[in-house]
């Protein structure tokens, strides 16, 4: 079940890396251009085609990264466990969630707490429920009418020493009536949605030891957090 | 101070830093002067109708998207031709921009010939756009100088009513009317009635 809830959140996903694809894609193509047209003249100036060189070079890598997080999420695994750095993880798909989010026209704000402890996860598992917490969080956020859109992905350590991932949004928060049913298989709030999101997410979590929980955001909207066992130090 | 505006500027509004310095980059090579903005909003702080020139605008954009941006020019008036360029799957974005009167379009990535071409088409339709409101404002002003009976007179000579008829209708003699309608030629600056007949239509439909 997983499989297919992964797969499906690629092919969403997908949209917005063609769109973010393109981004490099231009820049390339503009620079190679403007090369051709300087080299074109007598008296060019070697030094802009130079720059505009390595303006292709960057953007051809940039291209292949955005291509290479996409691979690495839709690998299949099963479940293998490493001593990780969150934040290292987040960082992998910094990228599809910037991507996503401007599909969404909203704002994405990373804020990684650094010398958090090590976690013992699955990364692309993690990875995979972070990415729908972030999904859900910019459809909500594109519901209210305030702008900007705006979502917050942090890390931090909870008061009991669990390192902590929060998901935050400001849509309109959480009905009473989703908030009773909000990790139930097939239940969704969305007109298109599986209502497997929250559920697989849920059990993703708790299959590292971990926890899976929400409060409301302010002014509005909603947080949500994922609590993982801090690994001991040293090691 | 005027010859320096009249003289275009490619305005680029992309919140994407590759594509906003690779196309400024571009433009330099064309020889186009150019000006990039990051922000739907940061070029509206800056924007100035009396600048000649167009907008180069991409469709999306995080905050005031590109589409919004056409719509706060359009609220105020401008008269910039804009230049939208869309990313993959921008296609409905698109379709509502050409409804709000969007001048070109361009999918990213895009060959550089396409680029100059609809700069070229958007700078010259910038250029008669302007020129015909100055033509506007200068037949304003003469038509603005007449007295309100030669306005009189103007009303019916645009309606083609002969002298004779004018005359009876305004009650003065038909040498006073003869006057007045000279004024009138004389103060529009009208080779032909029908010269003056296709001012006073201009003015009128261009407000």
């Amino acid at each position: 079940m997983l499989q297919v809830s992964r797969l499906a959140t690629i092919g969403e996903m997908a949209a917005g890396v063609a769109h973010e694809l393109n981004q490099p894609l231009t820049a390339i193509a503009n620079y190679a251009q403007a090369c051709d047209r300087l080299l074109g003249r007598p008296g060019a100036d070697l030094e802009d085609v130079r720059k505009a060189l390595r303006e292709i070079a960057d953007q051809a890598v940039r291209a292949g990264e955005i291509l290479r997080r996409l691979r690495s999420l839709a690998r299949s695994q099963p479940m293998k466990r490493e001593r990780t750095d969150i934040n290292v993880i987040i960082e992998q798909i910094r990228d599809l969630v910037l991507a996503d989010a401007r599909v969404h026209r909203a704002y994405a704000k990373l804020e990684l707490a650094p010398g958090l402890p090590s976690v013992s996860i699955d990364a692309v598992q993690l990875q995979h429920v972070i990415l729908n917490l972030v999904r859900n969080g910019l459809e909500a956020s594109s519901i209210t009418a305030s702008d900007p859109r705006e979502l917050r992905l942090g890390t931090g350590l909870s008061t009991d020493g669990d390192v902590e991932i929060m998901i935050c949004d400001n849509g309109p928060g959480l009905s009473a009536q989703a908030l009773e049913r909000l990790f139930d298989p097939f239940f969704s709030t969305k007109a298109e949605g599986t209502g497997l999101g929250l559920a697989i997410s849920n059990t993703v979590v708790r299959a590292h030891g971990g926890s899976l929980g929400h409060r409301p955001n302010l002014p509005h909207g909603a947080c949500f957090y994922i609590r993982l066992p801090a690994e001991p130090a040293g090691g | 101070m005027s010859t320096k505006k009249s003289h275009p500027i490619v305005f680029v509004v992309d919140d994407d830093e590759s594509v906003r310095s690779s196309l400024g980059f571009l433009l330099k090579s064309m020889g186009l002067n150019h000006q990039a903005f990051a922000a739907a909003g940061d070029f509206l702080a800056a924007y100035d109708p009396a600048q000649h020139g167009c907008l180069v605008l991409d469709v999306r954009m995080p905050g005031m998207s590109g589409i919004e941006l056409q719509q706060q020019l359009n609220l105020r008036g401008a008269i910039i031709p804009v230049i939208f360029i869309t990313g993959h799957g921008d296609i409905p974005m698109a379709v509502e921009a050409m409804q709000h009167g969007a001048h070109e379009f361009l999918e990213k990535p895009f060959r550089d010939q396409d680029l100059i071409d609809r700069i070229q088409h958007a700078l010259a339709k910038d250029a008669k756009t302007r020129a015909a409101l100055e033509e506007h404002d200068r037949i304003r002003a003469r038509l603005a100088s007449l007295t309100p009976r030669e306005r009189e007179v103007l009303a019916l000579m645009v309606q083609g009513k002969p002298n004779k008829i004018m005359a009876y209708e305004l009650d003065v003699s038909q040498r006073t009317l003869e006057i007045h309608r000279a004024r009138v030629m004389e103060k529009s600056g009208a080779a032909s009635l029908a010269e003056l007949v296709r001012m006073t239509m201009d003015v009128s439909t261009s407000t």
